[in-house]
């Protein structure tokens, strides 16, 4: 798999600051996952990180932290096992994806549908998973807004280049593309998307005139 | 200048916080500067082989403060900073078999976990505003660590500290600042001394530079 598109740099330094809402922490740390040139980003920003932890001016702790602290570490040593994972049947699951309740495939137009993947509801952003039909044509549309797209599975092309597997695109109202779908499949697209349709990016253009999500 | 500052004040509040027993040990080194003294990987590998208590009590002296001072200096009010401090010491003793010095210095681990459980703490509290708020959410357990266990952190640690040093000391501070220490830019161009304007142009620059200097030596 090459990568050839990455999310831009402050996004990275965001994610590893810890500053994503949980959507798009969610989006950007499944690209990082695969793609080792972001992770060696994100860990100079956790080495960065580490540095500030060491140099920051040190508050008083409470005078019972360490007591407390090790009681509760007398109680349980270990730590408590991971939860199971979600279902995992699905062959249209990447691994990343599998501690995740993901919803049941919903059709949102001719050869298009999209599975919703459950977050906590802390944040504004909603994530699922996009699954476009070969060849298919997107309209051209113009929104406000920004959407993160990580391509899973096949292909999809605009004027900013091919974007195969473990390619981001991070649209906003700056760019107006007309993506088409790669004809080697179906594309599987994991999104992060904000508010109703008034994005951009690859599905905003790609379902807009179509859709309310 | 503002980082010389506050590099001579650490040691000397740290030492005044710390029992005396554990501030003798501290001073060793002392005089070659704040990063010479303790060998912070090897106190975490005590904890994980032995259980050691002496050790995991001067982690906790050295980081549960700073971990409350970052996380104050990031926006979370006093019972929160406290929280989580105490939650990542908790959370080191348990996870200390997974530390391995070769992906990361013991600070950028540490702060991992505290970043973790911050954004945990956060959710839960953006949840429960909105659940008050009458809407209908998911009962789904919080996920920050979820994504964070998926990136594979190479044995790169030492490349990527000498890759570090090669920004230069204004661009690694902005970047700390805006991205660590979540300071506004106008907080962050009058803390350095330069316009406004200049804040965000050094803080892209210092973005591309790292990633320069990674990309070349990969």
């Amino acid at each position: 798999m090459t990568i050839s598109h990455h999310p831009p740099e402050d996004l990275l330094a965001d994610f590893a600051a810890g500053k994503l809402e949980e959507a798009h922490q969610l989006v950007v740390g499944v690209h990082v996952a695969g793609c080792a040139r972001c992770a060696r980003f994100v860990q100079a920003v956790e080495h960065l990180a580490g540095a500030a932890l060491e140099d920051v001016e040190p508050a008083p702790i409470a005078p019972d932290a360490f007591a407390r602290v090790m009681s509760a570490i007398h109680e349980s040593p270990q730590e408590t096992a991971a939860p199971p994972p979600a279902s995992t049947t699905d062959p249209d699951l990447p691994p990343a994806l599998r501690r995740y309740r993901i919803g049941k495939r919903r059709r949102v137009a001719p050869g298009l549908s999209l599975r919703p993947i459950e977050l906590s509801g802390s944040g504004q952003a909603r994530a699922f998973l996009l699954r476009s039909a070969p060849g298919s044509r997107m309209l051209e549309h113009t929104h406000t807004g920004t959407e993160l797209t990580l391509v899973l599975e096949g292909s999809f092309s605009h004027e900013g280049g091919r974007f195969g597997p473990g390619d981001f695109d991070y649209g906003d109202d700056e760019v107006d593309h007309r993506p088409i779908v790669g004809e080697e499949g179906p594309c599987v697209c994991l999104v992060a998307m904000t508010g109703d349709l008034r994005m951009n990016g690859f599905l905003g253009r790609l379902i807009g005139p179509f859709v309310r999500l | 200048m503002i980082a010389a500052i506050r590099a001579l004040e650490m040691p000397i509040r740290a030492e005044a916080a710390l029992p005396r027993r554990v501030a003798a040990r501290l001073s060793i080194g002392a005089s070659k500067g704040p990063k010479a003294k303790v060998d912070w990987a090897d106190l975490i590998g005590r904890v994980a082989s032995d259980g050691d208590r002496e050790a995991f009590k001067r982690l906790f002296e050295h980081f549960a403060p700073r971990i409350k001072g970052l996380m104050l200096k990031a926006g979370c009010s006093p019972d929160e900073a406290e929280e989580i401090a105490q939650n990542t010491m908790i959370a080191v003793w348990r996870k200390a078999h997974q530390f391995d010095p070769g992906t990361a210095g013991a600070p950028a681990w540490i702060f991992t976990i505290a970043r973790n459980l911050r954004i945990d703490s956060f959710r839960r509290r953006a949840r429960a505003d909105r659940l008050q708020a009458g809407s209908e959410l998911p009962d789904e357990p919080d996920q920050a660590e979820a994504v964070d266990v998926l990136i594979s952190r190479g044995q790169d640690a030492a490349r990527i500290s000498s890759a570090i040093k090669q920004l230069s000391a204004e661009q690694s501070m902005v970047v700390r600042m805006s991205f660590i220490e979540e300071r506004a830019h106008p907080e962050i161009a009058s803390a350095l001394g330069i316009p406004l304007g200049t804040v965000k142009s050094r803080i892209r620059l210092a973005m591309n530079r790292l990633r320069d200097i990674l990309d070349e030596d990969a």
